[in-house]
Protein backbone atom coordinates (compact mmCIF):
# COMPACT_ATOMS: atom_id res chain seq x y z
CA UNK A 1 0.00 0.00 0.00
CA UNK A 2 1.67 3.41 -1.41
CA UNK A 3 0.46 5.49 1.86
CA UNK A 4 2.44 8.25 0.67
CA UNK A 5 0.62 8.50 -2.77
CA UNK A 6 -1.77 9.87 -0.23
CA UNK A 7 0.18 12.72 1.14
CA UNK A 8 0.81 13.40 -2.64
CA UNK A 9 -3.02 14.76 -2.86
CA UNK A 10 -3.23 17.96 -0.67
CA UNK A 11 -0.57 19.23 -2.77
CA UNK A 12 -2.52 18.03 -5.98
CA UNK A 13 -5.84 19.70 -4.77
CA UNK A 14 -4.10 22.58 -3.49
CA UNK A 15 -4.40 23.81 -7.36
CA UNK A 16 -8.28 23.83 -7.15
CA UNK A 17 -10.20 27.08 -6.63
CA UNK A 18 -11.37 27.89 -3.60
CA UNK A 19 -15.35 29.39 -3.77
CA UNK A 20 -16.05 31.72 -0.90
CA UNK A 21 -19.05 30.52 1.25
CA UNK A 22 -19.62 34.29 2.02
CA UNK A 23 -20.33 37.32 0.00
CA UNK A 24 -16.56 39.26 0.54
CA UNK A 25 -16.87 42.11 2.25
CA UNK A 26 -14.14 44.99 2.50
CA UNK A 27 -11.03 43.74 5.12
CA UNK A 28 -10.87 45.86 7.24
CA UNK A 29 -14.08 47.73 6.61
CA UNK A 30 -15.05 51.18 5.47
CA UNK A 31 -13.95 53.72 7.96
CA UNK A 32 -16.55 55.44 9.99
CA UNK A 33 -14.91 58.91 8.90
CA UNK A 34 -16.17 57.33 5.59
CA UNK A 35 -19.62 58.39 6.53
CA UNK A 36 -20.82 61.79 7.75
CA UNK A 37 -23.95 63.91 7.96
CA UNK A 38 -25.43 66.18 5.37
CA UNK A 39 -24.43 69.38 6.20
CA UNK A 40 -26.59 72.77 4.68
CA UNK A 41 -25.78 72.67 0.69
CA UNK A 42 -24.01 69.38 0.57
CA UNK A 43 -25.34 68.42 -2.63
CA UNK A 44 -24.21 66.47 -6.06
CA UNK A 45 -22.32 69.13 -7.56
CA UNK A 46 -20.77 69.96 -4.29
CA UNK A 47 -19.06 66.92 -4.14
CA UNK A 48 -18.16 66.97 -8.14
CA UNK A 49 -16.35 69.96 -7.69
CA UNK A 50 -14.41 68.49 -4.74
CA UNK A 51 -13.66 65.61 -6.68
CA UNK A 52 -12.72 67.54 -9.94
CA UNK A 53 -10.37 69.49 -7.37
CA UNK A 54 -8.91 66.54 -6.19
CA UNK A 55 -8.01 64.90 -9.28
CA UNK A 56 -10.64 62.90 -10.07
CA UNK A 57 -12.23 62.33 -13.28
CA UNK A 58 -15.82 61.46 -13.23
CA UNK A 59 -16.63 58.50 -15.21
CA UNK A 60 -20.70 57.87 -13.95
CA UNK A 61 -23.62 60.22 -12.19
CA UNK A 62 -26.62 59.24 -10.89
CA UNK A 63 -28.94 62.58 -9.56
CA UNK A 64 -31.95 60.91 -8.50
CA UNK A 65 -29.70 58.75 -6.52
CA UNK A 66 -27.41 61.04 -5.37
CA UNK A 67 -24.62 58.91 -6.97
CA UNK A 68 -21.05 59.66 -8.10
CA UNK A 69 -18.38 57.77 -9.40
CA UNK A 70 -14.82 58.60 -10.04
CA UNK A 71 -11.51 57.66 -11.32
CA UNK A 72 -7.74 58.70 -10.52
CA UNK A 73 -4.38 57.27 -12.18
CA UNK A 74 -1.24 58.67 -11.31
CA UNK A 75 2.07 57.04 -11.89
CA UNK A 76 4.18 55.99 -8.78
CA UNK A 77 7.27 53.48 -8.42
CA UNK A 78 6.36 50.19 -7.45
CA UNK A 79 9.57 48.81 -4.97
CA UNK A 80 8.65 45.12 -5.17
CA UNK A 81 9.48 44.51 -8.95
CA UNK A 82 11.65 41.90 -9.38
CA UNK A 83 11.55 41.25 -5.47
CA UNK A 84 10.58 37.63 -5.01
CA UNK A 85 8.54 36.87 -2.37
CA UNK A 86 6.46 33.85 -1.55
CA UNK A 87 3.37 35.05 -1.59
CA UNK A 88 3.75 35.36 -5.47
CA UNK A 89 2.74 32.18 -5.19
CA UNK A 90 -0.65 33.37 -6.13
CA UNK A 91 0.25 34.07 -9.51
CA UNK A 92 0.19 30.00 -10.26
CA UNK A 93 -3.46 29.87 -9.27
CA UNK A 94 -4.06 32.34 -11.75
CA UNK A 95 -3.34 30.36 -14.39
CA UNK A 96 0.80 29.83 -14.70
CA UNK A 97 0.87 33.62 -15.03
CA UNK A 98 3.69 33.41 -11.97
CA UNK A 99 5.85 31.12 -14.40
CA UNK A 100 7.10 34.92 -15.47
CA UNK A 101 8.57 35.09 -12.12
CA UNK A 102 11.79 37.37 -12.78
CA UNK A 103 11.70 37.24 -16.35
CA UNK A 104 14.66 38.90 -16.55
CA UNK A 105 12.58 41.74 -17.85
CA UNK A 106 14.08 43.27 -14.89
CA UNK A 107 17.64 43.59 -15.89
CA UNK A 108 17.07 46.67 -18.56
CA UNK A 109 15.73 48.95 -16.24
CA UNK A 110 17.28 47.81 -13.36
CA UNK A 111 20.48 49.12 -14.75
CA UNK A 112 23.21 50.53 -11.73
CA UNK A 113 20.41 52.41 -10.04
CA UNK A 114 19.54 49.45 -7.70
CA UNK A 115 17.05 46.32 -8.17
CA UNK A 116 13.89 46.25 -9.05
CA UNK A 117 12.42 49.92 -8.68
CA UNK A 118 10.24 50.63 -11.75
CA UNK A 119 7.19 52.79 -12.74
CA UNK A 120 3.48 51.36 -12.23
CA UNK A 121 -0.35 53.27 -12.15
CA UNK A 122 -2.24 53.48 -9.00
CA UNK A 123 -5.55 53.77 -10.07
CA UNK A 124 -8.45 54.81 -7.15
CA UNK A 125 -11.72 54.50 -7.71
CA UNK A 126 -14.40 56.09 -5.44
CA UNK A 127 -17.71 56.10 -4.74
CA UNK A 128 -19.90 59.01 -3.11
CA UNK A 129 -23.25 58.74 -2.44
CA UNK A 130 -25.30 62.20 -1.36
CA UNK A 131 -28.72 61.97 0.29
CA UNK A 132 -31.06 64.56 2.55
CA UNK A 133 -29.31 62.63 5.69
CA UNK A 134 -25.71 61.79 5.08
CA UNK A 135 -22.78 61.07 2.36
CA UNK A 136 -21.19 57.68 1.85
CA UNK A 137 -17.48 57.43 0.67
CA UNK A 138 -16.34 54.30 -0.61
CA UNK A 139 -13.00 53.91 -1.86
CA UNK A 140 -10.14 50.87 -3.52
CA UNK A 141 -6.83 50.89 -4.93
CA UNK A 142 -5.48 49.20 -7.63
CA UNK A 143 -1.48 48.97 -8.52
CA UNK A 144 -1.11 48.23 -12.19
CA UNK A 145 2.50 47.13 -13.31
CA UNK A 146 4.25 48.60 -16.92
CA UNK A 147 3.22 45.22 -18.11
CA UNK A 148 -0.61 45.57 -17.48
CA UNK A 149 -0.34 43.13 -14.50
CA UNK A 150 -2.67 43.80 -11.61
CA UNK A 151 0.04 43.69 -8.71
CA UNK A 152 -2.32 44.97 -5.88
CA UNK A 153 -5.93 45.34 -5.09
CA UNK A 154 -7.27 46.53 -2.26
CA UNK A 155 -10.01 48.24 -0.39
CA UNK A 156 -9.35 51.69 1.02
CA UNK A 157 -12.38 53.17 2.39
CA UNK A 158 -9.96 54.68 5.02
CA UNK A 159 -10.04 57.81 7.38
CA UNK A 160 -7.22 59.42 6.53
CA UNK A 161 -8.40 59.58 2.72
CA UNK A 162 -12.67 60.57 3.92
CA UNK A 163 -11.34 63.02 5.80
CA UNK A 164 -9.36 64.88 3.27
CA UNK A 165 -12.35 64.67 0.57
CA UNK A 166 -14.78 65.71 3.65
CA UNK A 167 -12.75 69.09 4.05
CA UNK A 168 -12.83 69.35 0.40
CA UNK A 169 -16.29 69.31 -0.23
CA UNK A 170 -16.15 71.69 2.51
CA UNK A 171 -13.96 74.23 0.79
CA UNK A 172 -16.65 74.57 -2.01
CA UNK A 173 -18.75 77.26 -1.65
CA UNK A 174 -22.12 76.40 -1.58
CA UNK A 175 -24.43 77.23 -4.34
CA UNK A 176 -20.85 78.27 -6.59
CA UNK A 177 -20.65 74.18 -7.69
CA UNK A 178 -21.44 73.80 -11.25
CA UNK B 1 -7.33 -3.81 -5.61
CA UNK B 2 -5.88 -1.19 -3.18
CA UNK B 3 -5.02 0.75 -6.70
CA UNK B 4 -8.50 0.60 -8.25
CA UNK B 5 -9.51 2.28 -4.86
CA UNK B 6 -7.01 4.72 -4.54
CA UNK B 7 -7.75 5.69 -8.34
CA UNK B 8 -11.73 5.67 -7.37
CA UNK B 9 -10.77 7.84 -4.12
CA UNK B 10 -8.96 10.29 -6.21
CA UNK B 11 -11.62 10.78 -8.46
CA UNK B 12 -14.44 11.46 -5.83
CA UNK B 13 -12.17 14.06 -4.44
CA UNK B 14 -11.24 15.68 -7.83
CA UNK B 15 -15.28 15.22 -8.75
CA UNK B 16 -15.61 18.02 -5.83
CA UNK B 17 -13.08 20.28 -8.21
CA UNK B 18 -15.76 20.94 -10.43
CA UNK B 19 -17.19 24.60 -11.13
CA UNK B 20 -19.68 25.32 -10.65
CA UNK B 21 -22.39 25.70 -13.56
CA UNK B 22 -22.94 28.66 -14.61
CA UNK B 23 -25.73 29.75 -12.31
CA UNK B 24 -29.13 32.00 -12.22
CA UNK B 25 -29.39 35.12 -10.61
CA UNK B 26 -31.50 35.44 -7.09
CA UNK B 27 -34.42 36.75 -7.62
CA UNK B 28 -36.34 38.59 -4.69
CA UNK B 29 -39.74 40.52 -4.56
CA UNK B 30 -39.99 43.08 -2.41
CA UNK B 31 -42.49 45.94 -1.18
CA UNK B 32 -40.65 49.04 -2.25
CA UNK B 33 -40.40 50.93 -5.12
CA UNK B 34 -37.36 50.24 -7.66
CA UNK B 35 -36.13 53.82 -6.31
CA UNK B 36 -36.15 52.60 -2.70
CA UNK B 37 -34.56 49.45 -3.54
CA UNK B 38 -31.51 50.78 -5.72
CA UNK B 39 -30.85 53.27 -2.59
CA UNK B 40 -30.76 51.02 -0.07
CA UNK B 41 -28.73 48.30 -1.57
CA UNK B 42 -26.68 51.20 -2.29
CA UNK B 43 -26.05 51.80 1.36
CA UNK B 44 -25.78 48.37 2.13
CA UNK B 45 -23.11 47.07 -0.80
CA UNK B 46 -21.34 50.28 0.49
CA UNK B 47 -20.93 49.97 3.93
CA UNK B 48 -19.40 46.25 2.77
CA UNK B 49 -17.05 48.71 1.32
CA UNK B 50 -18.16 47.58 -2.79
CA UNK B 51 -17.63 50.53 -4.43
CA UNK B 52 -20.85 51.75 -6.56
CA UNK B 53 -19.81 51.50 -10.51
CA UNK B 54 -22.75 52.32 -12.06
CA UNK B 55 -26.55 53.00 -10.50
CA UNK B 56 -29.43 54.11 -12.90
CA UNK B 57 -32.38 54.55 -11.26
CA UNK B 58 -34.10 54.54 -15.04
CA UNK B 59 -32.74 51.45 -16.07
CA UNK B 60 -33.27 49.70 -12.40
CA UNK B 61 -29.18 48.69 -12.61
CA UNK B 62 -26.64 48.46 -10.37
CA UNK B 63 -22.63 47.38 -10.14
CA UNK B 64 -20.98 47.42 -7.45
CA UNK B 65 -17.12 46.28 -7.34
CA UNK B 66 -14.94 45.12 -4.39
CA UNK B 67 -10.80 45.44 -5.32
CA UNK B 68 -9.98 42.14 -3.36
CA UNK B 69 -7.78 39.79 -5.34
CA UNK B 70 -8.88 38.71 -7.71
CA UNK B 71 -11.78 40.95 -8.19
CA UNK B 72 -15.75 40.56 -6.90
CA UNK B 73 -18.57 42.13 -8.07
CA UNK B 74 -21.91 42.09 -7.22
CA UNK B 75 -24.76 43.32 -9.91
CA UNK B 76 -28.24 43.96 -9.43
CA UNK B 77 -31.75 44.39 -11.89
CA UNK B 78 -34.03 45.88 -10.12
CA UNK B 79 -38.09 46.18 -12.19
CA UNK B 80 -41.04 47.31 -11.47
CA UNK B 81 -43.40 44.91 -9.76
CA UNK B 82 -47.11 44.75 -9.37
CA UNK B 83 -48.34 47.12 -6.64
CA UNK B 84 -45.79 49.45 -6.51
CA UNK B 85 -43.40 46.84 -5.35
CA UNK B 86 -40.02 45.16 -7.24
CA UNK B 87 -38.46 42.51 -8.65
CA UNK B 88 -34.11 42.46 -7.97
CA UNK B 89 -31.94 40.24 -9.41
CA UNK B 90 -28.60 39.69 -8.15
CA UNK B 91 -25.65 38.02 -9.41
CA UNK B 92 -22.67 37.70 -7.62
CA UNK B 93 -19.08 37.59 -10.07
CA UNK B 94 -15.06 36.95 -8.81
CA UNK B 95 -12.46 37.42 -11.20
CA UNK B 96 -15.74 37.87 -13.77
CA UNK B 97 -17.06 34.44 -13.39
CA UNK B 98 -20.83 34.04 -11.49
CA UNK B 99 -20.50 32.48 -7.79
CA UNK B 100 -23.04 30.79 -6.45
CA UNK B 101 -26.30 32.62 -6.07
CA UNK B 102 -26.66 31.45 -2.27
CA UNK B 103 -24.04 33.70 -1.38
CA UNK B 104 -26.12 36.62 -1.56
CA UNK B 105 -28.75 35.30 1.26
CA UNK B 106 -27.39 37.40 3.87
CA UNK B 107 -27.37 40.33 1.64
CA UNK B 108 -30.74 40.20 0.41
CA UNK B 109 -31.91 38.98 4.17
CA UNK B 110 -30.48 42.38 4.99
CA UNK B 111 -32.40 44.85 2.31
CA UNK B 112 -35.38 42.79 2.76
CA UNK B 113 -35.52 43.53 6.50
CA UNK B 114 -34.97 47.43 5.25
CA UNK B 115 -37.43 47.14 2.54
CA UNK B 116 -39.73 44.57 3.46
CA UNK B 117 -41.00 41.75 1.85
CA UNK B 118 -43.82 41.65 -0.68
CA UNK B 119 -46.72 39.99 0.59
Amino acid sequence: MRIWLLWLLPGVLAGCQMTPTTLPVAEPAPSAECRWLAGPGDDLGRVITALEAEGFVVRHTDASLGLVSADRARTTIYHDNGVERLPRIGGFVRGGSGGHVGTGVVLGFGGGAGPGIDEATRAERVSVVVDEQALRVTRDIRLIDWRGDLRESRSASDADFCRDLRRAIRAVPAGAAS
Amino acid sequence: MTRALLILLLIAWLAGCAAPPPSAPRELRLAATPESTLREAMQLLMARGYVIRHADDDLGRLDAALARMPGYGVSLRVFAGAEGGSRVEAIATRGGRALPPGLLDPFLTDLQARLGLLP
